[in-house]
């Protein structure tokens, strides 16, 4: 097999139409929801409904990925709390962060930015690889977890796990030939930007309507959220 | 069919505050955590996330591709009578929308008022357990759940007025404050009615209660029907107007406040200028002004006292403070926190109209297990709420478990305390 040619078609058509589909996709979605329409609400508040959110997305943002044991809940399903946290740690940490990442973003924004040393992004994407096995594990025995889950969820994880861990491979340059691992990775990156607009991983973008009603609604009522 | 009108409802209840919060959850179960009924039962299909999602088909299948791509391919199928069944089940016997759910949520979805919702559509279908059924058909037609008709007001409030020697002004135009019991308190704690028309009247307060608002509890807003919640709410904003106050003041009702302070506004037109406030806020405003005093530590030599905060009225109600505040000057020193406590605090399990739903009783012992610990472990051998629907549910399922726990009412505590 030409595993050049692979990579070149990966690298090259395939990722711009991944691309293409991830942020059309993704405007769509979003356009849809505003476009939905919003009703006007003429509840006299009490409190800030401003304040609520920033405070919500605050908590949200440092509580969660870093102190989860000042929740109350914490206890009762530790592991989802800990290997959800350091999952999206470890996963920002290598989007972000990694140095050959931000050369990929530098040659699509035209700018980078400085980036971690090398083995803390390492420890961080085996953590992620480490939690993302975890959470399999937990939404197959969790009753609940066993409930909610269809075929989409599923799928979520596999075209998260498979982009992390070929990349992982790649870095180390384990078990093939570089070129064969580096187009094993853009593959999965390429199927991954397609499959994230059909599916429920877009939920970061839905993170910032959430959480600012979650934010106004307390607020509202002069309630800390 | 049923189904067909649920899902109509949910379409069109559906804008982008209902849609981009569905959207956004991951799927990740962490809500049940929080719910006091999977808590207690350990049954999935009871956790906050199972239950929006029949709101959650209708919407996919109503506005997405891959909701219309699932429907095609056989994935997921069209909402049938018997989903509806299901949740109504779930959603009436087992959930008392307290919302403690979206605390923990990572997304911090509005899971309550998204369940609500989900009543809303199937009240439009016509799926609602028939004991809360029967019970809004009552106040439709007697203007109170519990039969509290016009006579039946007169001679309860003829009766107050003799056993606890107390006046209680009734429709006295000119009047600042109205004040709207429920009926809980009327036919089963009288002694409520005694204290707050104790302590309006030390506080030196003109105030009256009124016979066309005589009730403020609203079965239709348990049930999800906004027609019905509206009409309901007419009646207490009406009286209001004709009498010419300046507020009304809920009394230990949650889920009452809820609906005339929180939700009225964006249903019908509220009148304007008229305070609408809880007697929780109104406690601790009187005791902070000093226009009552109180025995300072009267409660301190009877064991340690704590304090359960009512969904509808701490966490959903903002008065979080207040009760701690007049706590703080009747029991300094016995007064102790349960954990979890405040905005986090866990449900009793009886609000939002499952207490009033005979086939629910299961679930609500269950979720009660959750409160049974708490008071264990902080060790109390009085609970205090502000709320008497929990009280309801405290008083049941104190002697359900065989508990040495005394139930308190917050403004019985207040009045039992005046320095007159
Ligand atoms: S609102 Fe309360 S009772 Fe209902 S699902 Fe959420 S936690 Fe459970
Ligand atoms: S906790 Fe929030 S995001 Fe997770 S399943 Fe429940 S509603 Fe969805």
């Amino acid at each position: 097999m030409n595993w050049l040619a692979i990579l070149d078609f990966a690298r090259g058509p395939f990722f711009e139409v991944a691309l293409l589909v991830f942020i059309g996709g993704l405007a769509y979605r979003l356009m849809r929801i505003l476009l939905l329409g919003w009703h006007f609400d003429r509840i006299k508040p009490a409190g800030s409904k401003l304040g609520g959110a920033l405070i919500s997305y605050l908590r949200g943002i440092l509580i969660w990925p870093f102190i989860p044991w000042v929740r109350n809940t914490f206890s009762k399903n530790p592991v989802i709390y800990i290997a959800g946290g350091l999952f999206h740690l470890g996963l920002f940490a290598v989007i972000f962060l990694d140095a050959a990442h931000i050369l990929a973003w530098q040659s699509l924004l035209g700018f980078g930015w400085p980036s971690l040393v090398t083995p803390i992004v390492d420890w961080l994407a085996a953590i992620a690889i480490v939690a993302m096995i975890l959470l399999f594990i937990n939404r197959l025995v969790n009753p609940v977890l066993k409930l909610i889950s269809g075929p989409a969820e599923w799928l979520n994880l596999l075209f998260v796990f498979i982009p992390m861990l070929s990349g992982y491979i790649m870095a180390h340059h384990l078990f093939f030939a570089y070129e064969v691992n580096f187009s094993i990775h853009m593959l999965a990156v390429d199927i991954l930007l397609i499959w994230i607009p059909l599916s429920r991983i877009s939920h970061f973008m839905f993170y910032f309507f959430a959480r600012a009603i979650h934010g106004a609604d307390f607020g509202k009522r002069a309630v800390i959220p | 069919m049923q189904a067909q009108t649920a899902v109509n409802t949910f379409v069109h209840e559906t804008g982008g505050w209902v849609a981009s919060q569905l959207e956004a959850c991951t799927r990740c179960g962490m809500c049940a955590e929080a719910c006091h009924f999977y808590q207690g039962t350990g049954n999935p299909e009871l956790a906050p996330v199972w239950k929006v999602e029949l709101l959650k088909r209708a919407y996919e299948q109503r506005f997405t591709i891959i909701g219309k791509l699932k429907l095609a391919t056989g994935i997921d199928h069209h909402v049938t009578d018997d989903n509806l069944l299901h949740w109504s089940k779930i959603v009436y016997e087992a959930c008392t929308l307290c919302n403690k759910c979206s605390m923990v949520c990572p997304m911090g979805i509005q899971l309550g008022p998204l369940i609500h919702e989900v009543r809303t559509g199937l009240s439009a279908a016509g799926m609602v357990p028939a004991d809360l059924m029967s019970a809004v058909h009552k106040q439709e037609a007697e203007g109170s759940p519990l039969g509290v008709t016009d006579s039946v007001y007169d001679d309860r409030l003829e009766f107050f007025e003799d056993e606890y020697e107390i006046k209680l002004p009734v429709d006295k135009k000119g009047a600042d404050t109205l004040v709207v019991f429920s009926s809980i308190e009327i036919m089963k704690y009288p002694g409520n009615i005694a204290a707050i028309a104790k302590i309006l009247n030390a506080a030196g307060e003109n105030w009256t209660l009124s016979h066309a608002g005589r009730e403020v509890v609203n079965f239709a807003f348990f049930e999800g029907d906004n027609e019905e919640t509206v009409l309901f709410l007419k009646r207490i904003f009406d009286a209001a107007k004709d009498l010419g106050v300046k507020r009304i003041v809920v009394t230990e009702c949650g889920h009452a406040y809820d609906a005339i302070r929180w939700t009225a506004a964006n249903l019908m037109d509220v009148p304007e200028g008229v305070e609408i406030t809880h007697i929780a806020h109104l406690l601790g405003e009187l005791v902070r002004t000093g226009r009552i005093k109180l025995k300072e530590g009267m409660y301190d030599n009877g064991g340690t006292i704590t304090f359960h905060d009512a969904c509808k009225i701490q966490r959903r109600g903002g008065h979080i403070q207040e009760p701690r505040d007049v706590l703080h000057v009747l029991a300094p020193k016995s007064f102790k926190e349960m954990i979890p406590n405040r905005a986090e605090a866990i449900c009793c399990g009886g609000g939002g109209g499952v207490i009033a739903i005979k086939e629910a009783d299961p679930y609500r012992y269950a979720a009660f297990e959750l409160k049974v610990d708490q008071l264990k472990k902080v060790g109390a051998s009085t609970v205090v709420m502000g709320c008497s629907n929990c009280r309801l549910q405290f008083d049941d399922c104190v002697q359900h478990f065989n508990l040495d726990v005394k139930v308190a009412g917050l403004s019985q505590m207040v009045a039992d305390a005046l320095i007159e």
